[in-house]
């Protein structure tokens, strides 16, 4: 009797719970369920306008010249959450870099063309090795363009090493010109803008930034001029960064392009968040920038799962660069997607994606 | 009603008289612990400290290991070489001490000496830092890689080590004596351990290196229907087995499988059990996420990532654990005065409600404390790591050292 009330006892003890484990999960994720209990999907879409054209210029996508330096430096100081501000990045003796050193950066010149014909003139992100990024601000003119004045603001996407560090090179030329930054930045950032040097990281500002600084954050598309927007995201990064912001333009004609800095949100991510978010977001013609990707040609079978959902978006121009990845970059053209190719030039090391100097024509 | 158990360990057996009422033994206990925790993060772990192994995924596998060896030394070996006699009747410091110095200097061996020295040499390259840095990878990313694979294996383990001792009282070689009993489930278990992980984990590497490797691991078989060709959703399910098989061992006191009258069909039921559980943990997170972030996104990063969902029910489920632990070992697996089923209830209530909270505090805070950064799905951060050594160092406090200074085994 003992043995039978046992059984007993346990099977319909199991019974129970598993028709109460049934309900309480899988019940409860299955579609009919799902459907009832999941809230709709919402979409906010802000009309952002449009613009005429738009002329993309890579200055500098090369961040750092030889991988393995980089990320001797990383590990040395243990890892990828330290803070970047804290780590003795090499800068001399690297065959492989700009006059030894390892630092390079990245930086974009937009320009975009209103519909009344004005010609908004961007500076998308500042470069890491303020010489270097002289050296490419002085061959594409853009230093003359921001010691005149004519560059209307700069974005600083995110605090990275690669994108900020080199402030300098932008101020040193106009250190008025307003500059938005995204909700997240550290103290150290405004800091380093101010003017303070970090030794430890080898990163100073001699030139003081004087201008505005506007804070953007997430809970909104922030639309700049007609056509042109930024939208925020509150990502944590690697080496205790936080915040990233890219540029969504709406060119008349063609549809929405998307210029990053790193894109440490995701592109898919992105590109849901533009569709959510913006009207016309279901068409987005092309992605410009750093997609951060395998940016260590490093790999994750996660960078695949978004390779192969890529195509759903139905993009016509990949224009990457940077951080994407040279891995990343061959599996798009594997996968057949249509990534444009630079011309390697400038220390650019490979023509497979757009590279130093190469341009991206939207018109 | 429940039935004898065929084998029981020396945890089981001990008696230990509580120094300190309650609820203030608890509350000090949980102090230590955690205080205990916060050293061992800063001298090894933590980004601003000493050793600054968070890397993420070198520190990561060592927490991981250390874990499944206290198993192994606990409930497998049942604290062989140390006689019980010895067990009773050192100082529960002195014990620690040497208790947890085993700990650490197995672990090393294990990862040092078998993964990197031997399986990794001679067999699969990936579960060797340097095997894999002469392919040409950057030292980074071979110290990385070779981690994740020795922590998934760990993953593994941890779910399947404990439950030939806890669901199957180690039937049938339950009459062994020590170490012949523990180095039979040990050998038993592990070799269960790479058997899963071929299946689970290996495809996970076939993706993970370019070119895919197509002649050494199979095409992750998960993907259709799962919507990721990472590992991170076996990480998910099998860490919230893993987590099971303590809610089991705890808070639900072997309930209901310890109704089964006798092995192996006690065991059985047991995995069942646990498997079970785990699968209602593992939806019941997932549907979670999708209620409060909406369905995920295939090819997405981060919040919308499928892969990083799946690794979430995992953390979310560890982050349970720990509460269900602290309730456990900290306050008497309160509460026993009601019927089994009753306090079964009431436990899994707090645990839940605990969790809530720790989730809570883990996300306003850990970036203070640990050094981390602020906010969800960070791709290089991941919350089973500090959770889990505060998991270890719970059990190094009770299971090594017998809860002291709240508790201390009677001198007979």
């Amino acid at each position: 009797m003992d043995n039978d009330f046992s059984r007993r006892s346990f099977v319909k003890g199991m019974a129970v719970g598993t028709l109460a484990g049934y309900f309480a999960t899988a019940g409860l994720s299955s579609t009919v369920f799902k459907n009832a209990l999941l809230p709709e999907e919402k979409l906010n879409l802000t009309d952002i306008g449009q613009i005429k054209g738009l002329k993309i210029k890579v200055i500098s996508e090369t961040s750092w010249y030889d991988n393995n330096v980089f990320l001797n430096d990383v590990k040395k100081a243990g890892g990828l959450l330290v803070n970047q501000y804290e780590i003795p990045w090499t800068r001399e003796g690297v065959k492989a870099g700009y006059q030894g050193d390892n630092l390079g950066g990245f930086a974009t010149y937009i320009e975009a063309e209103l519909l009344d014909g004005k010609v908004m003139k961007i500076l998308l992100d500042t470069g890491w090795n303020h010489h270097w990024m002289e050296k490419r601000f002085n061959e594409e003119g853009v230093a003359e363009k921001l010691a005149k004045k004519e560059i209307d603001f700069m974005v600083s996407s995110h605090e990275h090493i690669d994108h900020f560090f080199g402030i300098q090179a932008t101020t040193k030329y106009n250190p008025d010109i307003p500059i938005y930054v995204p909700k997240g930045f550290y103290q150290e950032g405004f800091d380093l803008l101010k003017g303070k040097s970090f030794p430890k990281a080898n990163v100073k500002n001699d030139h003081p930034h004087k201008g505005k600084v506007t804070v953007l954050d997430s809970k909104q598309v922030n639309v700049l001029y007609p056509g042109i927007a930024l939208m925020t995201f509150d990502v944590p990064i690697i080496l205790r960064v936080f915040g990233e912001q890219a540029f969504v333009f709406n060119v008349k004609d063609k549809g929405i392009v998307l210029v990053t800095g790193c894109c440490h949100q995701g592109i898919i991510s992105y590109m849901e968040a533009v569709r959510k978010n913006i009207a016309g977001g279901d068409k987005i013609y092309a992605v410009q920038g750093g997609l951060h990707i395998s940016p260590f040609e490093d790999w994750d079978p996660q960078y695949d799962d978004l390779i192969m959902a890529f195509h759903k978006y139905g993009v016509q121009k990949i224009g990457c660069n940077h951080c994407t990845g040279f891995i990343t970059a061959e599996k798009m053209l594997k996968a057949g997607l249509p990534v444009v190719k630079g011309t390697a030039r400038h220390m650019s090391k490979r023509d497979i994606y757009l590279g130093n100097g190469d341009e991206l024509v939207i018109a | 009603m429940i039935e004898k158990a065929l084998d029981t360990l020396w945890l089981e057996e001990r008696k230990a008289a509580a120094l300190i009422k309650q609820p203030m033994r608890g509350i000090l206990g949980i102090i230590l612990a955690f205080a205990f925790f916060m050293g061992l993060w800063w001298v090894f772990m933590d980004p601003r400290g000493i050793l600054r192994w968070y890397t993420p995924q070198y520190g990561y596998m060592y927490i991981r290991w250390l874990l499944i060896v206290a198993i192994w030394q606990a409930y497998i070996f049942n604290f062989w070489p140390f006689r019980p006699n010895w067990m009773e009747k050192t100082h529960p410091l002195k014990k620690g001490l040497i208790l947890v110095t085993m700990n650490f200097a197995i672990t090393g061996l294990l990862i040092w000496v078998f993964y990197y020295g031997i399986f990794g040499t001679f067999a699969v390259p990936y579960f060797s830092w340097f095997e894999l840095r002469k392919t040409g990878l950057s030292d980074f990313f071979a110290r990385e890689y070779s981690s994740l694979a020795i922590l998934m294996m760990a993953a593994i383990a941890s779910w399947l080590s404990p439950i030939w001792p806890s669901a199957f009282e180690n039937y049938p070689w339950h009459k062994l004596t020590q170490p012949a009993k523990g180095f039979t489930v040990f050998a038993v278990t592990f070799l269960l351990t790479t058997y899963i992980y071929f299946i689970f984990m290996h495809p996970h590497y076939r993706v993970l290196f370019y070119p895919w490797q197509e002649f050494t691991a199979a095409f992750p078989w998960w993907y259709e229907s799962f919507h990721t060709l990472s590992g991170n959703f076996n990480v998910g399910w099998i860490m919230c087995a893993t987590v099971s098989v303590w809610l089991m061992e705890t808070i639900f006191e072997r309930y209901p499988f310890c109704l089964v009258k006798s092995q192996p069909w006690r065991g059985i039921a047991g995995f069942f059990c646990i498997l079970l559980l785990a699968f209602i943990l593992f939806f019941t997170f997932v549907f979670l996420q999708d209620a409060v972030w909406g369905p995920s996104v295939e090819g997405a990063k981060r919040l919308m990532a499928p892969d990083w969902r799946y690794l979430h029910t995992g953390e979310l489920a560890v982050i349970l654990l720990a509460i269900a632990l602290a309730l456990y070992f900290y306050f008497d697996n309160w509460p026993r005065r009601f019927s089994t089923e009753v306090n079964i209830l009431v436990r899994v209530a707090v645990t839940i409600i605990g969790a809530f909270a720790l989730h809570w505090l883990y996300y306003q805070y850990s970036h203070m404390l640990l050094g981390t950064q602020s906010g969800y799905s960070h791709p290089q951060q991941f919350p089973m790591a500090p959770v889990i050594l505060f998991i270890n160092v719970m059990l190094y406090h009770n299971w090594f050292m017998d809860g002291w200074p709240g508790k201390r085994i009677k001198q007979e």
